[in-house]
């Protein structure tokens, strides 16, 4: 069964991601900023590594993007998708070498991001 | 303090007129006294030849007589050329006098419309880039007082202006930010409505068909509310001038077929029958698709939004010049003559509808016009109330050969 680390500083947003996440059955750990997301990854053997990386944009402390950039440069290739109110990573101000699987959009499609994901862990 | 204009023909006009006097009444002076002493010279010498001549003829003269005689007929020979040269001399300075003074006040007179020609040129140039919009025109104050009142009322109005568009640019700027921060700060909280009302549906069979209900509507106006929030974003990116396109030499027909086939869903549903008809061998047009499709999605849900049941939608695409005009007609109730001038502003909508339906945001027309207008291309309306509207608008045909791909940024 995948895991996938998810990100986010608000409660209800993690709420909703982890159930339906875990309705479509993932095993789903939770984050509430990018520097909870990088230490964890740090901490454990790349075999414990998540399979996919699901992180907002905007958070304090250590933003998704900024979080994908360090792990990017310690060299682990989790894939990774970024959670904005943008619609693409121009406008969310994000650097377009930022290596990372794509940018979902909030409101969220689940469909689409189901289906995206499942390609993503397959 | 500047010199006045009034002031300067004073001076220059009371210079003038005493030096002319000054001159008439010199020359007139001494022309007099040359002639007095011309003719008391002449009469004395007269006097003197003919006391010697009466001498002569009494017999009691001496060679000195005759030697007087002889001498005055000399001297008033002299005298004659003497005077007719001096009279020469006070007419050629009377005349020296007129024309220095003509010439002092020619000179004058092109001073001060030099004095005048460069501030007045400078308010011309000035008030000429003013109008074109450069807010740093500016004249030098100088010259005349006349022409540096003008000058510093030019100038100040100028000052006016600039503070009046700063302060509007400063509070666009403010409006678009705000726009732009709230429709994405609404976003999160919209996500949780959405994403818990959908999950609410995952398991619509332990609902009842009254929750069901409920359900559908709380999803239906976060459709809305993206809807809106998509259109806001667009609106305020415009605005702020970041909205872009990329034009690529781009072809229509099949566009335009699947932007129709899109909206199959919501027009069969309400039994309205759209015909496309695109003229053969259409060229390309300069336009990014994406954004083409979006004009398209927005005229079509207007014409869906705003016709009855049945109705017929009409979508053509023909060449003209070097544009192709793409039509978007309904035989819905039309347009009163009122609103058609306001149609393409935001937040203004057709009175149908208002009443009919709720799915505008009543910023559709906008964006297409803005969208249409980054392409360079132009929009229009006509319509009949009573029989429909038709929305039109063109976009440039792609140059053969053209660079494709580069960037346009909304002109401000």
């Amino acid at each position: 069964m995948p895991r996938i680390l998810v990100a986010d500083d608000s409660e209800t947003i993690l709420l909703l991601m982890r159930t339906r996440l875990e309705l479509a059955g993932y095993e789903v750990e939770t984050a509430s900023d990018g520097q909870e997301v990088t230490d964890r990854i740090h901490a454990g053997a790349p075999d414990q590594h998540p399979d996919l990386l699901l992180l907002d944009a905007m958070m304090p402390r250590k933003s998704g993007i900024e979080a994908v950039r360090e792990l990017r440069a310690a060299g682990v290739e989790t894939p990774v998708l970024i959670v904005s109110a943008h619609q693409n990573a121009a406008d969310a101000d994000a650097p377009t070498e930022l290596e990372v699987s794509g940018f979902v959009t909030k409101p969220i499609d689940f469909d689409r991001l189901l289906s995206e994901i499942a390609e993503l862990t397959r | 303090m500047s010199p006045s204009l009034a002031n300067r023909l004073r001076i220059g006009f009371a210079i003038g007129f005493a030096i002319l006097t000054a001159m008439a009444v010199i020359g007139v002076g001494r022309f007099i006294q040359q002639r007095q002493d011309f003719e008391d010279s002449i009469a004395s010498s007269y006097q003197v030849e003919m006391a010697a001549r009466a001498r002569l003829a009494e017999g009691q003269g001496s060679a000195k007589d005759r030697a007087i005689v002889h001498r005055q007929g000399r001297h008033r020979t002299e005298l004659r050329d003497q005077i007719s040269g001096d009279t020469q001399d006070t007419a050629l300075l009377v005349a020296a006098g007129l024309i220095a003074g003509l010439t002092g006040a020619l000179l004058l007179f092109s001073g001060l419309i030099s004095s005048m020609r460069r501030p007045l040129e400078q308010l011309v140039d000035a008030a000429g880039r003013l109008a074109a919009g450069d807010r740093s025109a500016r004249v030098e104050i100088g010259g005349l007082a006349e022409t540096a009142a003008l000058g510093a009322a030019f100038n100040e109005m100028a000052d006016e202006l600039e503070r009046e568009a700063s302060q509007r640019d400063q509070l666009d700027r403010l409006k678009d930010e705000f726009v732009l921060t709230a429709s994405h700060e609404l976003r999160s909280p919209l996500t949780s409505v959405q994403g818990f009302a959908e999950l609410l549906m995952l398991e619509r069979d332990s609902l009842t068909p009254r929750q069901v209900e409920t359900v559908e509507i709380i999803l239906e106006n976060c459709r809305h509310l993206v809807r809106l929030l998509n259109d806001l974003l667009d609106l305020a990116r415009s605005d702020a001038g970041r909205l872009a396109i990329v034009p690529r030499p781009t072809d229509l027909a099949p566009l335009i077929e699947e932007t129709v086939r899109t909206m199959r869903g919501q027009t069969d549903a309400d039994r309205q029958t759209v015909t496309v008809r695109i003229e053969p061998d259409l060229p390309q047009i300069s336009g990014e698709a994406d954004r083409v499709r979006q004009i398209l999605v927005n005229l079509l849900t207007n014409a869906h939004d705003y016709s009855p049941e049945g109705a017929s939608i009409d979508v053509s695409a023909r060449a003209v010049g070097a544009e192709v005009e793409i039509a978007v007609s309904d035989d819905g109730p039309g347009i009163p003559e009122s609103q058609l001038q306001q149609i393409f502003e935001r937040f203004v909508r057709g009175d149908a509808g208002l009443t009919q339906r709720v799915g505008g945001t009543g910023l559709g027309l906008a964006i297409a016009k803005s969208l249409v207008e980054l392409h360079g291309g132009t929009i229009g309306v006509e319509s009949t109330p009573g029989q429909g509207s038709t929305f039109r608008f063109r976009l440039p045909v792609a140059a053969a050969g053209a660079d494709p791909g580069q960037t346009i940024a909304e002109a401000r």
